[in-house]
């Protein structure tokens, strides 16, 4: 069994990433029936304690949680590092992330001081020490290619991500520095959006387009110089934001340009890809593709039409863009994972990647979410949509959910089972 | 002269190549496939028999790390041997569903794996083997597959 230690050595346990993928549409039910429940007029509105709710459910719950999850198994792959700890750390961090999303949103919602500051303790508490780890980790690793690179950068841009938020959800707590609110929370879902998650998955994208689809690698140019051009436009429309509102919309334009570049790169890319294999995840990519131009346009004639549309740039920038491809990924990196950890084990009759999450019931799932993004941004002219587009959502999010339960469960079974145990694949010549 | 790295790197590229044609040819027929499988089956046994008996015998040799990084590298080879003997066998019964299944696992194992070695193996062989590395890459071009 000492060849067992070798791979999953340097792998982190399967169930550190696991624990935040199960978890994640579980939030995403949770928004959508909050949806479902609420008024189109109330969520057109960014600062209504509905809308605040409903997204946070989304972008802690869901996003967070995938991009924490898939940080701590893509590290050791991509850099070579090991995060200290990763399970204890992973663990620990989990319950406090999860019950002080939970006391955030109730707390919000009911507008109750006390779940609001459970809420903050235990949120500042499970993010600083994940993104302090991984840290930790990234200071560690010896050759920065840039998938490793943009992930740094991201993570600066999270850290600060969620000091605003922190601050913004003390704001509910003493209203003393409830003036500054808007101001911070426009930063906070900027650099969120595009800082974090935007960057993240430029990084990510640099490696898993060549990588799952053998698509054309990214020009040198992308790779080296697209996060900074990207970082040192969030930063100027940081201050010009602040001090200079009217010329926000340079920075603003120039964020957009370089990730609607982004986006027709990474439409391109599949276009030539050599791998004829078209499955959900291929759409995933290229609607968000779709999703990613639209969000980034209207994001800079919004400007132009007072912020009345700006809840439609979240829906297609949050929803169409990031959460897409973070779904996409899902149903790639969970039936690899489940098998990889089985293989290692020595188990050698074990499901196919393919054979872990039935195709069709895949395929359902997409078009639905994709409905309901549809139906979310023609709600805004439309109110009755919201509920029918609500229910898409969650229907979509509650298969999402059986998907990604359904390797596990074919884990958990081979496991008990041991249906054979063969290491002579292994025997060295 | 490439160094160990670029060269080892190329013939990654080369397999994928491979990969991509064989996958092509399943997709329109499975029973075509054969051929574009052997030749993506012979390229990769090829690379891992150029690392196993010649560059990873050379960076032992030179670090004393025998159970490190070379020696999960060979545990990955044998996952990959593996998933490589089934997809000759779905080939043979003529089952398309059961290829892609292997094909698509195989990808990933197979491109992290590469990742691994790209990252960080090949990174260090060329450092510790940097003075030996033409005749590292000699012996590797030279080398007959057994």
């Amino acid at each position: 069994m000492e060849l067992n230690g070798l791979s999953t050595d340097q792998a982190p346990p399967i169930s550190a990433p696991l624990r935040f993928y199960v978890t994640a549409p579980l939030f995403a039910i949770i928004a959508g029936f909050m949806m479902l429940f609420s008024q189109a007029d109330v969520l057109m509105s960014r600062y209504s304690l509905d809308s605040i709710v409903i997204t946070h459910a989304l972008t802690i719950g869901f996003l967070g949680f995938v991009m924490l999850g898939s940080l701590t198994q893509m590290l050791p792959v991509l850099a070579g590092v090991k995060i200290p700890k990763v399970d204890t750390i992973s663990k620990i961090s989990y319950i406090s992330l999860v019950a002080g999303t939970i006391f955030m949103l109730l707390g919000l919602k009911y507008e109750a001081y006390i779940f609001n500051t459970l809420a903050m303790l235990l949120l500042s508490f499970g993010f600083v020490m994940m993104i302090s780890v991984i840290a930790m980790a990234i200071l560690k690793v010896k050759n920065f290619n840039a998938t490793v690179k943009a992930m740094s950068v991201s993570l600066v841009f999270g850290a600060f991500t969620v000091l605003m938020g922190l601050f913004l959800l003390y704001t509910y707590i003493d209203n003393e520095y409830a003036q500054y609110r808007n101001v911070v929370a426009n930063i906070h879902s900027v650099w969120g959006i595009f800082g974090f998650g935007g960057i993240l998955i430029i990084g990510v994208a640099f490696q898993v387009l060549p990588m799952f689809y053998v698509a054309p690698r990214f020009k040198q140019f992308c790779k080296k110089r697209v996060v900074l051009l990207i970082s040192v436009g969030l930063v100027i429309w940081l201050f010009s934001n602040v001090f200079a509102d009217t010329y926000s919309f340079i920075a603003k334009a120039w964020i957009a340009l370089f990730f609607w570049a982004f986006a027709t790169t990474v439409w391109r890319k599949l276009t030539q890809r050599r791998r004829p294999i078209s499955d959900v995840t291929v759409w995933y990519w290229r609607v968000a593709s779709v999703f990613l131009t639209l969000g980034s346009f209207l994001w800079i004639f919004d400007e132009y039409f007072k912020h009345e549309y700006i809840v439609v740039v979240a829906i297609l920038l949050g929803g169409g863009f990031i959460l897409s491809i973070m779904v996409g990924m899902l149903y790639k990196i969970i039936p690899f994972l489940v098998w990889f950890h089985l293989n290692a084990m020595g188990y050698m009759s074990i499901p196919t990647m393919n054979e872990m999450i039935n195709k069709n019931l895949a395929k359902v799932q997409f078009f639905l979410f994709i409905a309901s993004l549809v139906g979310f941004v023609f709600a805004f002219y439309i109110p009755i949509l919201l509920k029918i587009s609500a229910l898409s959502f969650i229907v979509s999010m509650a298969i999402l959910q059986y998907n990604v339960i359904a390797p596990i469960l074919i884990y958990k079974r081979v496991k008990k089972t041991k249906p054979d145990f063969d290491m002579s694949a292994f025997t060295i010549k | 002269m490439s160094t160990i790295k670029e060269y080892l790197t190329a013939d990654h590229s080369r397999c994928d190549e491979f990969f991509a044609i064989m996958e092509d040819k399943a997709n329109t027929s499975i029973a075509d496939a054969k051929s574009a499988f052997e030749e993506f089956a012979q390229a990769t046994e090829r690379h891992f028999q150029m690392e196993e008996r010649v560059m990873f015998v050379e960076f032992e040799a030179k670090t004393g790390m025998t159970e490190g990084p070379t020696a999960m590298m060979r545990h990955e080879h044998a996952q990959m041997r593996n998933l490589i003997k089934q997809m000759g066998e779905a080939i043979e019964s003529e089952d398309k569903d059961k290829f892609f299944g292997l094909s698509e696992t195989l990808m990933i194992l197979m491109q992290q794996h590469n990742m691994k070695e790209e990252q960080m193996l090949y990174t260090m062989a060329q450092q510790h083997l940097s003075a030996e590395s033409p005749r590292v890459v000699d012996m590797m071009e030279s080398m007959i597959v057994e």
